[in-house]
């Protein structure tokens, strides 16, 4: 196909898509779909999202009360919970189930988001990629949340399909959360909660409810130790031996285990304490538990003192989101284990590499405007069989990687936001293992997103890629960009 | 009794009577509204049109519209011109109120910002018109107010009827304002106490 040719498929394909939203865009609403919170409190999806999954000040007011109103949220219900128990039961206790409630109907919403990628032309030694595919990644996903009473919560989605950059292709969070717990103790609202199940860690930006198409790369990223046997060598060990770092867990998948937690003066600050098994969202992989805990604190920069102590700072066109700084730190540590059953190293026994993430995060708020971003370090040890021996592992040096991200989005209407992502890693052994023609891999996605409705979303992301590099047939190696263009249809109901 | 004190005396009679007569006899227009094609005939307002050469005083009292659980309480209200609506919100969220225009005139769009639960603001509306009420925050929110241009109006009860009292005798044009239908135009005729009126409107 000739450029002239391909370059008009593009152009046909992307007007048909103006077209499209244009279209979606003039037609007259008569009514909108609305999910599970929407339903209960009979409310549009703005009233929480900001951009849908991205919340609000509200929303994330909503979130931390339990999937509350933040205030008299009784009187906001317009379905009524079903009682399991009248509150007088709560005297018979323990002679009695302590009553609790359900949802007045079930609290189900779905998802559905499906993308046209436009890649760009790769040598064909880097294997076949279609310069272009219609709605893949596609992912459905069904949502269940809300609350039991006042102070139980509970969350559970599943992606249905296999699909979907962002999609785990089986149980994403399912976790029953206890809001509040401090309070038996004594202790100020919200400052201790307890959560337990599945479900992503308390992420200073999260990526199950990012607006972005595509995952952050630092949370993707995970320790392999270089492939090469020539570049694992010490000091009076023989050549030829391999590294034996594997650590599976990114950082951006949820996890099974426990979280303590709580966000006293009013969310400004912030704090949680997970254990879990460190292997992603699948079973556990060894004995060892990981420990994650991220601490944050926001710096509300309100002028109006009022309006600073509420859910959204009052504004002279509506409230908004507060103007606001929040700084977080995080560390998360674990002891990975290989070779439990000789497979990988025999007769050398089991293989225990500690390994931790540590970073930093900011996030800043100013009317129309956010800026945040995360900078993340990792370190993994790395061990080598030792073969002089014949028995136990030697220290080599270890596997790191720096990387974070920093994004822009700004409102240009309440239904079209701009956003600007840059994304880095600096990876010696991914470089080592031939990932990237240079250590760091940097990448620049700017994107639009046009809310068509409060529940339907067009957006569209460019994403310019690191140079990777392919052997040619020939032997030689050329290098080349991935890039490509994302864009597809999001909705709920 | 002579004959002259007995004419004294029914005159003054006479007089008493008529003038309790006309004090009962306060007219009124009542009516109902019937719908083609809407969903409801609630909310829809019915007003007496300009009369030529009459003028009326804006009134002193204020027409207060509540925020209450997310809902403009009541949700149409019909007021003279120059009357001041005071906005409440009695939520515990926030809230503002705005309106894009008033009967599709942009420049008359305005936004009274935010304010917390129990504190009220007022606006006088001095333009003709119907006014959409918003809310930025919840978009499901609307309201109307229907600024009309005489003290003669109502707005229909969820069955349709209306009543506007104290209207003084005479030939009127009736209008209604829906925000589904539209506008109808009815001359109505009040002479004795109660002018009947049926209307409809139609989508």
């Amino acid at each position: 196909m000739t450029d002239r040719v391909l370059n008009t498929s593009i152009a046909a394909i992307l007007t048909a898509v103006v077209v499209v939203v244009g279209l979606m865009l003039a037609s007259v609403p008569k009514t909108s779909a609305i999910p599970a919170f929407s339903r209960k409190y009979q409310t549009s999806c703005t009233t929480c999202h900001s951009d849908y999954p991205e919340l609000n000040d509200f929303g994330e007011a909503f979130k931390k009360n339990g999937f509350k109103f933040p205030k008299d949220d009784e009187s906001f219900v317009k379905e009524p919970p079903v009682l399991l128990g009248s509150k007088a039961q709560k005297e018979a206790f323990p002679g009695a189930v302590y009553p609790g409630e359900i949802p007045g109907s079930v609290p189900v919403a779905f998802r559905y988001s499906g993308n046209f990628t436009y890649n760009a032309k790769q040598p064909i030694a880097a294997g076949f990629l279609p310069r272009t595919d219609l709605f893949v990644p596609n992912t459905f996903t069904v949502i269940g949340a809300g609350s039991f009473g006042p102070t139980l919560s509970f969350w559970v989605d599943n992606d249905i399909s296999a699909d979907g950059a962002n999609a785990a292709a089986a149980l994403g969070d399912g976790y029953l959360k206890v809001n509040d717990l401090g309070h038996v103790l004594g202790l100020p609202k919200d400052t201790l909660n307890l959560r337990m199940g599945q479900f992503e860690l308390d992420l200073p930006i999260t990526q199950a409810r990012t607006i972005n198409l595509t995952p952050y790369d630092v949370y993707s990223q995970a320790s392999i130790a270089p492939v090469s046997n020539t570049a694992c060598v010490i000091a009076g060990s023989p050549g030829g031996t391999p590294c034996t770092t594997n650590n599976p867990l990114q950082f951006g998948i949820p996890q099974r285990g426990i979280e303590i937690g709580g966000y006293p003066n009013d969310g400004n600050f912030t704090w949680s304490l997970a254990f879990v098994n460190g292997s992603n969202n699948g079973d556990a992989l060894r004995n060892s538990k990981d420990v994650y805990m991220r601490v944050s604190q926001r710096f509300n920069l309100e002028r109006d003192p009022e309006s600073r102590n509420a859910v959204q700072a009052a504004g002279p066109t509506g409230p908004h989101d507060h103007t606001s700084l929040r700084f977080g730190a995080f560390y998360y540590y674990g002891r990975n284990a290989l070779n439990m059953d000789g497979s990988l190293f025999p007769g050398f026994g089991t293989v225990h590499e500690t390994f931790y993430r540590a970073g930093g995060d900011f996030r800043f708020k100013y009317r129309h405007f956010e800026l945040y971003g995360v900078g993340m370090y990792g370190h993994d040890q790395d061990l080598i069989p030792n073969t002089t021996t014949g028995l136990g592992y030697l220290r080599t040096s270890p596997v790191t990687f720096t990387g974070g991200f920093a994004q822009a989005e700004y409102w240009i209407h309440p239904w079209v936001i701009a956003l600007f992502r840059y994304d880095f890693v600096d990876s010696p052994t991914d470089f080592s293992n031939g990932i990237s023609r240079y250590n760091t891999r940097n990448r620049f996605s700017p994107g639009v997103q046009f809310l068509v409705r409060a529940n339907i979303k067009v957006a569209f992301e460019y994403q310019h890629r690191w140079e990777q590099p392919v052997t040619l047939g020939s032997g030689s190696t050329v290098f080349f960009r991935p890039n490509g263009v994302v864009s597809g249809i999001d909705y709920v109901f | 009794m002579n004959l002259r004190g007995m004419a004294v005396k029914v005159a003054v009679a006479a007089s008493i009577t008529l003038a309790i007569a006309g004090t009962s006899w306060a007219n009124e227009i009542k009516g109902k509204v019937s719908v083609q094609g809407i969903k409801s005939a609630e909310n829809i307002a019915v007003y007496v049109d300009v009369i030529p050469d009459k003028k009326f005083d804006a009134p002193k009292d204020h027409v207060v519209i509540d925020q209450r659980k997310m809902t403009f309480i009541p949700r149409v209200v019909a007021v003279q011109q120059g009357t001041t609506v005071d906005f409440l919100n009695s939520d515990a969220v926030g809230h503002n109120v705005y309106w894009p225009s008033i009967s599709g005139n942009k420049k008359l769009a305005h936004n009274l910002g935010t304010w917390p639960k129990g504190e009220k603001k007022p606006f006088q509306f001095n333009d003709l018109g119907s006014v959409p009420l918003l809310c930025n925050v919840h978009p499901e929110m609307s309201g109307y107010v229907v600024v009309v241009p005489t003290p003669y109006f109502a707005v229909t009860d969820k069955d349709g009827n209306f009543e506007i009292k104290d209207v003084p005798a005479g030939k009127y044009t009736l209008k209604t304002w829906s925000e589904d239908g539209k506008p109808t135009t009815q001359a109505v005729h009040v002479s004795g106490a109660t002018a009947t009126v049926e209307l409809t409107v139609k989508k």
